[in-house]
């Protein structure tokens, strides 16, 4: 599809920092967008959780930007601006009026470049604080709030870089020190570990030319040690009950899966919204709408660079058992594995797909993220086709043999259960 | 270290940015269109905004409307629920309703290529709904389920034994957008169908339509797709009754085991349309409406209370209420609280000419930013239609806010924050909650704000 087809223009800098630049002049706004290679699977245990503290420092000011300045900035520029840490890369985003396109290259440079001489004590402990509010706030007081982590700590093996949380453990969040910092640093956050794009209304020649002034000089160092990621693999079935402030039950399944980009990536996303995207798809109609089983239910792949995960949730309705809700998705994805999937099914998932590859345009910055997302795990920004061609080929058949190849293999089964019953 | 690297960047160029054009028009049947070209992308943005929200709800039946809503695409004309729902995702269209106190809210987003097929789906729903009970009763159930579900998060709890206590028993915006678990039991499949007939027609909604389309061509589809639509007359809206302040007081909801406590403080002010808008709105940018506000800067910078906290002024149609919320570790709560307070008495001593340029310079300049997506522009066009706003809204924005004062901001303070009449609620574990406050001061209330 024409529309889809991405120009852009790449470079790689002295130092190794790739460039991705993408003209588009819809409206007079532009976006940074820079993903350094690091995420959570790049910490060790005793310190998890580095990753995502290490996102809040960068927004702490650096040599010459006081605190609170870089906020202050891009928002008296009319900008917005965040960050975010996943398992495998964290990012860093502004989009700002496009006459202020220096001012986020000169912000982005300055943390990226001399970050270290503005770090304290003061700045340290002040974060740490709100990181475990943040961990409190999203995780810990949540109805739900640790299911993830119960998952993935009993997914993975103990050593598997994402068998702990990216928000981390709370005994870890609150041992971080100034050396932790400044190692992680000087580790990761190379410019030759890093892609910055620059999308939206700008002139491509000044842009090379601003990128290269604020970014040529900065030195880089070059030995990352590759994570390590055995191949992981359940032997038998997992049965993990907790109990929590929760009125209704809910029932969490978990299985291996593929990493992204592998060949069955694509058929497990499109599995996965046929089981529960739509009103019409396979649990959701059943379990749902039909006989009332749950109040939801969810199924979704996340694949990564070092693995994935198939995850099948459903909260039960009041007096409906586990084992009833358990029994009924086994039944459906052996159905599902029998006997396929129809074509009305697939072309509405695909539908879906390429429609939303369209709707996603819109935004400079979603565009901007999406181009370092494909050149981070394919090498190549342009390739919202290829990924459009990847879930146009998925065929029943392909569905029927993913979905044996990895959901009747061993699985995590978590339940989280209402510590009294209000009812 | 180099000139380049010390100091900060200056802009380059002024910007030209073309305020896109409204076009307003109406219907045979009396709807009212507002229109944006856009040719971008081929892609089509459409919102519905009916004035029928839970506002209309009487006190024995509060969730009338939040069930009409999730019953109206339940099967319409010739389509089943699930015939519909398949309909709309073969051609990859996303469409949505929710409800909330003054409206119902309709949100189509589609191909070009597929818009006529999208808008005939709508056009079922809205002009053919089936209503059926036995549909009825499922999606009855389903709300059962869902506010007993909303019991378990204390964010959804705060809320709403804020809004109650706010507003009062007698005001129409005191009520959960799902109503209470006895009053949705008493609502019935008919209620359903007479709630459609009373208070769903064209002539109090908007179509607001966005993208890649011209105004003959779209005039004619939706003059085709709405025919059947017919207008009625309106009911009487009813005005807000006003609230008989409780204040002072810090209501807490016991929520055993909690780890963290939610925070809401706040009093009742006052609804858009009028004169001190723009000064409200420079004001709530330096108090708490965005990350380098005042209270976020203290509570979470200075103090490292929380992730973050916040302070807005929220408009509904024929009321308004000020509103700090944050959620802090239990041991904080009061400290935390000690210090909004503070905020707020400071920023009636007034700004400083800093905090009110960049406030400024911030609104003015993020303008542009709010006209990159179809969405985006479809909510602006949405919330002129709720607050009447004038046509020339956002032609005379950036004049609008050039011309407030520093003193104006000052005054808008002095006559929009009043400390010592903000209601405190706090969902927390009691037990760690009450010592750090005087005693007097405190009172239990459940989850829907009724004081025990």
């Amino acid at each position: 599809m024409n529309l889809l087809d991405i120009k852009y223009h790449k470079c790689t800098l002295q130092n190794g920092l790739e460039v991705i630049l993408h003209s588009n002049e819809n409206i007079p706004v532009v976006a940074s967008n820079i993903w350094y290679k690091v995420g959570s699977a790049n910490e060790k245990r005793g310190k998890t959780g580095l990753a995502h503290f290490f996102e809040h420092m960068m927004f702490q000011g650096s040599q010459n930007v006081a605190k609170e300045m870089h906020f202050r900035f891009i928002q008296e520029a009319g900008g917005s601006l965040n960050g975010s840490t996943g398992f495998d890369r964290t990012n860093y985003y502004e989009k700002v009026p496009s006459n202020f396109l220096e001012l986020i290259l000169w912000l982005e440079s300055d943390r990226m470049g001399f970050l270290l001489p503005s770090l304290n004590q003061e700045k340290l402990e002040n974060q740490i604080g709100v990181v475990k509010n943040e961990r409190l706030e999203r995780y810990d007081n949540q109805p739900y709030g640790l299911a993830w982590e119960f998952i993935i700590s009993n997914l993975y093996p103990e050593n598997h870089p994402y068998s702990w949380p990216t928000i981390g453990f709370l005994s870890d969040i609150t041992s971080y020190t100034l050396e932790d910092i400044r190692k992680f640093f000087k580790k990761f956050y190379s410019p030759s570990n890093a892609s910055l794009v620059i999308s939206g209304h700008f002139n491509l020649k000044k842009g090379k030319n601003l990128i290269e002034k604020y970014f040529g000089e900065l030195p880089s160092q070059n030995s990352l040690e590759p994570v390590k990621a055995l191949k992981a693999e359940l032997k038998e079935n997992k049965l993990i009950i907790h109990k929590d402030n929760v009125n209704l039950e809910r029932l969490y399944l978990g299985w291996h899966s593929e990493k992204a980009f592998g060949a069955d990536d694509a058929p497990l996303d499109i599995l996965a919204d046929i089981l529960s995207g739509s009103k019409n798809s396979r649990l959701y109609k059943f379990l749902v709408y039909e006989k009332e089983f749950a109040q939801d239910v969810t199924a979704f792949q996340y694949s990564g660079k070092f693995g994935g995960h198939f995850m099948i949730i459903a909260t039960a309705r009041p007096g409906v058992s586990m084992s009833t809700l358990k029994k009924n998705i086994f039944r459906i994805l052996e159905e599902v594995r029998i006997k396929g999937v129809t074509g009305r099914e697939l072309l509405r998932s695909k539908n879906g797909v390429k429609s939303s590859f369209i709707y996603s345009l819109q935004n400079v910055d979603a565009l901007a993220d999406h181009l370092n997302f494909y050149n981070f795990y394919l090498g190549e920004p342009n390739s919202f086709n290829y990924d459009l061609n990847r879930y146009e080929a998925v065929n029943s058949e392909m569905i029927s043999k993913t979905l044996e190849k990895y959901l009747t293999k061993p699985y995590v089964e978590l339940q989280i259960m209402p510590k009294e019953k209000k009812m | 270290m180099e000139n380049y690297r010390t100091e900060k960047p200056v802009p380059s160029e002024e910007l030209d940015f073309v305020i896109p054009q409204i076009q307003r028009f109406e219907l045979e049947n009396g709807l009212a269109v507002y229109f944006v070209e856009r040719h971008n992308l081929p892609i089509l943005r459409i919102n519905i905004v009916s004035e029928s929200g839970i506002k209309f709800d009487s006190n024995d039946k509060k969730g009338l409307a939040n069930l009409f809503s999730m019953m109206i695409d339940e099967g319409a004309g010739e389509y089943s629920a699930l015939e519909l729902s398949d309909e709309f995702e073969l051609l990859g269209s996303n469409f949505d309703i929710k409800c909330n106190s003054d409206c119902i809210y309709f949100s189509l987003r589609t191909l070009k290529e597929n818009f006529e097929r999208s808008l005939n789906l709508i056009s079922s729903i809205i002009s053919d709904p089936h209503l059926y009970k036995e549909d009825y009763e499922r999606e009855q159930r389903k709300v059962l389920t869902r506010i007993l579900q909303l019991k378990d998060d204390p964010d959804e709890i705060a809320n709403m034994a804020f809004d109650y206590l706010l507003f009062g028993k007698e005001n129409r915006y005191a009520y959960p957008i799902l109503g209470y678990e006895e009053t949705v039991r008493n609502i019935s499949s008919g209620d359903i169908r007479l709630f459609y007939e009373n208070y769903f027609m064209p002539n109090n909604s908007a179509l607001i339509a966005v993208g890649n389309t011209n105004r003959q061509e779209l005039e004619e589809k939706l003059n085709n797709s709405f025919r059947s639509w017919k207008a009625k007359s309106i009911n009487e809206i009813p005005e807000p009754m006003p609230n008989d302040q409780t204040a002072r007081k810090i209501y807490i909801v016991n929520r055993k085991n909690s780890v963290q406590s939610e925070i809401r403080i706040g009093h009742v002010s006052s609804k858009r349309n009028i004169y001190d808008f723009f000064p409200k709105m420079i004001l709530n940018m330096i108090l708490g409406g965005q990350f380098s506000s005042r209270i976020n800067l203290n509570l979470r910078e200075k103090k490292g209370y929380t992730y973050g906290a916040s302070s807005n002024f929220y408009y509904y149609k024929g009321s308004g209420y000020f509103i700090v919320s944050t959620s802090v570790a239990q041991e904080n709560t009061s400290n935390a609280v000690k210090e909004i307070v503070n905020e707020l008495h400071s920023i009636r001593k007034g700004i400083t000419p800093e905090e009110f340029e960049f406030a400024k310079s911030s609104v003015i300049r993020k303008f542009p930013s709010n006209f990159e997506t179809n969405s985006q522009i479809a909510s602006g066009l949405t919330r002129m239609f709720i607050h009447q706003l004038p046509e020339n809204h956002f032609q005379t924005y950036l004049e609008k806010i050039r011309r407030v004062s520093l003193e104006q901001v000052n005054q808008a303070s002095l006559k929009n924050i009043f400390p010592d009449q903000m209601i405190t609620v706090l969902v927390g574990d009691k037990s760690k909650l009450s010592s750090q406050f005087a005693p007097e001061s405190i009172v239990e209330v459940n989850e829907n704000g009724l004081i025990f």
